[in-house]
Parts: C-alpha cells; sequence; structure tokens
C-alpha cells in the first residue's frame, strides 16, 4: 500500500536477561499511515518503548517483520538500517538527549552532517527549523543554558530536520512541567496538521485522548486500537 | 558526515575537556621529551667523541707495539719508502715522573719525530709546540698535556722555566689546550732523543703513524706496510706479529656503532615510556566511551554509522597523541638544547628526530586508538541509549 509508512507483522521481541526470558513484545501487527498521529498508551512496561526502538530500526524483532514504506528490514545490515533510519525517522526522547558541548544549532545540524549534506546547507536547514519551532534567538546556546521545554523544542527540531517518513516521540513531555508539555503536545498537533506522521508514546490518558489514534498496549500485546476524536 | 566535520568534533571534545586531555597526553609529552633529549645527548656524545679522533686523522694508520722491543726507528726509516706515505712520525712512550718544585706526579712520557706536532695539529693554550730546534740535539725542550700541566701545577708563569722528568732539567715551552684531542691530556711530549735519554731504548719505538696521501688509500697502505713489515722480521702472513696495525677510519666506525647501541638501547627505555603514555590515552578512551555512551547512542539515532563513531573516537585519540608529541618535541628540544650547552656539543634540530618523534606518537595514538574507539562503534544502539 503505497500510504503505508510502517507495518508491524506479528513482530515479537524477548529480551533475555541471566536465563530468564522477558516477552517484551509478543505477536503485535500495526499498520501506520501516512499522516496519522498515534498515540500508543499502555501502563509501565507494557512494551510501549520497545516497539518505538523497533519502528525506528534501533532494534531487530525476535520474530515477525518490521516494514518501513513497504520494504522489509529484517535482512539490512547494520549500515542499511543505520541509513534507513537517517533517511526515515526522527526520534524525540523523553530526556531530551541533546549532544553534549554542542549548540542549539549544532544539534539541529548533525542528522543532516550525518546524511552528508555540506555543512553550509546543514547550517541554513538548522536554523530554519529552528526559528520555525521559536527558537530563533537561542540558535548558539549550549544544553546548559536551555530551559527543559527549550531543549525538547531543539530534539524536536533535530527529529524533523531530515524531513522524517515518520517522528517518534517516547514520553516527549515526561520531563517537563504540565504547561511546558502542554506546549510540545500542541506542536506536535501543528506538525500533524502539516502532514507529518508522528507517533507518541505516553501513559498520559489524558494526552492520549487527544489524538486521532489510539493503540492501547498491555503485557506486550495490543489490547485496542481506537480511531476518532471522542 | 565528511570527514572534517567528524575532525571537529574530536576537537570540540578535546578542547570542551582541556585538562583531562593535557593529563591524558602527559605520558606521550614525557616519552616523546625522554626519546628527543636521550638522542641528542647520544648526538652530542659521539659529536665529541668523533671530533676527538678525527684530530688523529682519519687517514692515518697506527702501528703499534705489543712487545717493548717490537718496533724500530729502522722501521720506521723503512716504512717512509713506501709510495703514497705523506707524513709519519714516531713515538715512544714511557711512564715516568715530572716534578716542578715540590710537586712531583706520575705521567706518560712520550717522545715523538719532528713531524709530530705538524701532523697532529693540537689546539695550544700557552706558549709553542716543540720546535725545530727544539729537535736539535742538545735542547731538552717539553711540552706538556693539560691534565699534566694541571697535575704538576703549571701556570702561565712558568713557561720557559725548567721542569724536572724523570730527575732530569727539561725546559717548558708550550701547554696543549684540554680540547686538544684524544688521549692527549695526559702526557707530555719531549723529543725522540730526549726519550732515549730518559730510558736508554734505542732503537726501539712504541708506536709509528703512518699517513696515506687520501683516505681512500688507508687500506691499501695498511695491507702494504703489514706486508713490508713481515717481510722486515721474516714473519709469514699467518704468523702472528708483535705490533698491531690499526685504522683510525675503523676506529671511528667502532665508536660510532657503539653509541649507536647506546642510542638504541636509551631510544628504547625511552620508548617504552611512551608505550605506557599510549596505554594512558587507551585507559582514558575507554573510560570516555563509557562516559558517553548515552551520547553515542543519540548519534546513532539520528544517523551516525559504525564508522562515524569509529573514526571520531579514533580521531580523538590520534589528536590525543599527536599534540603529546607535539608539545614533547618541544620540551625535548628545550632540554637538548641546554644539554648542549652544558655538554658543550652543537646544538641541531635534526629532521629524523622530529619524524621519528611525531611518527611514533601518532602510531601510538592509531594502537592505542583503535580497541575503544571499536568499542565504542560497536556499541548497539538501543543499549548505547538506555545506558545509565
Ligand atoms: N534491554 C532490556 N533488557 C531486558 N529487559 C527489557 C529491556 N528493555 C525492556 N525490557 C523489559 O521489557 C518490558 C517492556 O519494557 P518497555 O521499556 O518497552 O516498557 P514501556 O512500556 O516503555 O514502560 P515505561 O512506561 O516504563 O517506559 C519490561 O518488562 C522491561 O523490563
Ligand atoms: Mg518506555
Amino acid at each position: 500500500m503505497a500510504n503505508e509508512v510502517v507495518r508491524l507483522d506479528k513482530v515479537r521481541r524477548d529480551y533475555l536477561v541471566g536465563d530468564q526470558v522477558t516477552t517484551a513484545l509478543d505477536g503485535v501487527d500495526l499498520v501506520i499511515e501516512r499522516g496519522e498521529f498515534v498515540a500508543i498508551v499502555g501502563p509501565s512496561g507494557s512494551g510501549k518503548s520497545t516497539m518505538m526502538n523497533l519502528i525506528g530500526c534501533l532494534d531487530r524483532p525476535s520474530a515477525g517483520t518490521v516494514l518501513i514504506s513497504g520494504d522489509p528490514t529484517n535482512e539490512l545490515s547494520d549500515n542499511e538500517l543505520t541509513s534507513l533510519r537517517s533517511k526515515a525517522i526522527g526520534f524525540v526522547f523523553q530526556q531530551f538527549q541533546l549532544l553534549p558541548n554542542t549548540t542549539a544549532i549544532e544539534n539541529v545540524m548533525a542528522p543532516l552532517l550525518y546524511q552528508g549534506i555540506s555543512s553550509k546547507q546543514a547550517k541554513k536547514s538548522a536554523s530554519q527549523m529552528l526559528t520555525k519551532l521559536g527558537l530563533g534567538d537561542r540558535l548558539n546556546f549550549d544544553r546548559n543554558r536551555l530551559s527543559g521545554g527549550q531543549q525538547q523544542r531543539v530534539a524536536i527540531a533535530r527529529a524533523l530536520v531530515t524531513s522524517p517518513d515518520i517522528v517518534l516521540a517516547d514520553e516527549p513531555t515526561g520531563a517537563l512541567d504540565s504547561k511546558t508539555g502542554a506546549a510540545v503536545i500542541d506542536l506536535l498537533k501543528d506538525l500533524h496538521r502539516e502532514g507529518r506522521t508522528i507517533v507518541l508514546i505516553t501513559h498520559d490518558l489524558e494526552i492520549a485522548a487527544s489524538a486521532p489514534r489510539r493503540v492501547f498496549l498491555r503485557d506486550g500485546q495490543i489490547e485496542r486500537d481506537e480511531r476518532g476524536i471522542r | 558526515m565528511r570527514f572534517l566535520g567528524t575532525a571537529a568534533l574530536a576537537l570540540n571534545r578535546i578542547w570542551a575537556t582541556k585538562v583531562r586531555s593535557m593529563l591524558t597526553m602527559l605520558g606521550v609529552v614525557i616519552g616523546v621529551a625522554a626519546i628527543v633529549a636521550l638522542t641528542s645527548i647520544v648526538d652530542g656524545a659521539s659529536q665529541g667523541i668523533n671530533k676527538s679522533l678525527a684530530t688523529l686523522g682519519t687517514n692515518q694508520l697506527n702501528i703499534t707495539a705489543m712487545d717493548p722491543d717490537a718496533l724500530t726507528e729502522l722501521d720506521a726509516n723503512a716504512l717512509a719508502e713506501l709510495e703514497n706515505v705523506s707524513v709519519m712520525f714516531v713515538q715512544s712512550q714511557n711512564e715516568g715522573t715530572i716534578a716542578t718544585g715540590d710537586t712531583r706526579v706520575n705521567a706518560r712520557l712520550v717522545g715523538v719525530s719532528s713531524k709530530y706536532f705538524q701532523a697532529v695539529k693540537p689546539e695550544i693554550a700557552l706558549g709553542s709546540y716543540l720546535s725545530s730546534s727544539s729537535f736539535a740535539q742538545t735542547a731538552k725542550d717539553v711540552v706538556f698535556g693539560a691534565d699534566a700541566a694541571n697535575d704538576v701545577g703549571l701556570t702561565a708563569d712558568m713557561l720557559g722555566e725548567t721542569v724536572k722528568l724523570n730527575g732530569q732539567d727539561f725546559r717548558l715551552v708550550g701547554v696543549l689546550d684540554d680540547q686538544a684531542g684524544f688521549g692527549t691530556s695526559g702526557r707530555v711530549y719531549v723529543t725522540l732523543d730526549s726519550a732515549r735519554k730518559l730510558f736508554s731504548q734505542y732503537p726501539y719505538v712504541s708506536s709509528i703513524v703512518i699517513q696515506a696521501n687520501t683516505p681512500e688509500q688507508v687500506d691499501a697502505l695498511q695491507l702494504t706496510a703489514d706486508s713490508l713489515l713481515r717481510e722486515r722480521y721474516g714473519l709469514g702472513a699467518d704468523t702472528d706479529a708483535r705490533y698491531t696495525i690499526t685504522n683510525q677510519a675503523s676506529l671511528i666506525a667502532a665508536v660510532s656503532s657503539i653509541t649507536d647501541t647506546l642510542g638504541l638501547l636509551l631510544t628504547g627505555i625511552a620508548a617504552i615510556s611512551l608505550i605506557v603514555g599510549g596505554i594512558g590515552i587507551m585507559n582514558i578512551m575507554l573510560v570516555s566511551v563509557r562516559e558517553r555512551t548515552r551520547e553515542i547512542g543519540v548519534r546513532r539515532a539520528i544517523g551516525a554509522k559504525q564508522s562515524n563513531i569509529l573514526t571520531q573516537f579514533l580521531i580523538e585519540a590520534i589528536v590525543l597523541s599527536l599534540a603529546g608529541g607535539v608539545i614533547g618535541l618541544i620540551l625535548g628540544e628545550i632540554a637538548a638544547f641546554f644539554l648542549a650547552i652544558l655538554g658543550d656539543w652543537v646544538f641541531a634540530i635534526k629532521l629524523d628526530t622530529v619524524v621519528l618523534a611525531l611518527g611514533f606518537s601518532l602510531l601510538v595514538g592509531v594502537v592505542f586508538g583503535v580497541w575503544p574507539a571499536r568499542t565504542a562503534a560497536k556499541l548497539e544502539p538501543i543499549d548505547a541509549l538506555r545506558f545509565e
């Protein structure tokens, strides 16, 4: 299907700790289409982060297949997975994860530089993206001089700057106060309105409720998959 | 990412952690500085020895008697008839005593033929060489080596005064400089005739020095001189002679092979400290990889390939090591400069020292940077991101 960005096909992920196997995802089927805004909801330990890592090609399934834009990823080498990640995926983490000793603009330039884009072009795109997210006057601040909300916006700019097929945000408001958190959610909604595909992981039911599609996880399985604003 | 971008990341990190970076490179700094300083000491010392040997002349052959009656002045006369011999002198030496006033010490008394000073040209500090009038039968003149002069307490105003050699009166005409050359310092020089009177040993001499016209002729001259002497004493080619013929050039070669070995040994010791420095870098880099595991995870998530991570950490190790090498080179050359002043040899920054120092520190950076860099590159992105 042309509009399909992500497909999980009977995906299973087992973790082996010592001699004990934990099944974090247990045969999950999921399709995410271009332009969707999906909230993945579930209690702690239900497998949300595991699922995001698999969608983001940071991790490989123990069984089943992850397809990105219709192409299976099982057989890809580490390098191929990295290029796929670089082209197709943007990550936003709970703890912002800005690079150390690095200014806002350098953070946003980094994904472009890893794609081999010239530093001049990368600087231009990064500064446009930061300006668009309201950080035009903070380009040369490093993370110690940015508030949590500002850091998360830099992280979102970094995720968006390569125009990925899908933006994955794992608890992006988890480290923010509720007001700043709400602003970040609003930003993600704006991006969705521009046509971006967004997967938002949260255990906050209220935030989840505002998403057009909600996937409920429990014990590594999809419990419910709801669409429509309630 | 382009190479320059990756290099910029590495430099940025080194700059951001300046103090730590300095401490990390300290081992290499010390190792390289030690290599540079030690090499310069060995070079300087061999420079000095070679200079002393060279004053004896590189186209000379020393024919030395192994027994007091092994060589005679007649042999010297016969050798003088050979082709390609330009200068020749004869010396005979014996232990004796020298005395001025109440001071009396032992010294090596050397009788030399008239050509000695003109051939060897030792630097003179006071007075003059034994002159042609000194070599006239009746004159009993003496030239002191620097140490011999010191031992007996000679002063400048004693030139022309009488000193006693083995109880006989001699007139002091000159004192050699202490830089006059290898082996001159403890000796006292008189004419061959005077020496005969001192030791009554005619016609025996202790050594004959002949000189080839050019350095290329030295080896051939050595063979003809040897066969001439063998003929004179009726020795077959395989019989042991009671004299030895030494070639100054081969002596210089022998000394320089000793100093080369010494140099190698010292460099080896210094190289060990360089290796220790490399291990220090590896250690800190491994710690650094651990500390920056999350950063590595984030970089992998936003599109860094394993090769990008590898290059970043490898460049960091190489830059640390190379910077240590440069600083060590500078410190080592400064030390070498002062050592040259102390040891009184010529200071020179040698290209091969620079290349060696930088080459080694580069090598150390690569060798000891590879493991940490590979460790960093091989981290699974997901594990790196979860790392606390
Ligand atoms: N690297 C790992 N090694 C071992 N077990 C793991 C690992 N990652 C996750 N798990 C286990 O897998 C299960 C799902 O974890 P996951 O992180 O996906 O949960 P989550 O829904 O994101 O939880 P939270 O809301 O707390 O972030 C948990 O039981 C967890 O202990
Ligand atoms: Mg999680």
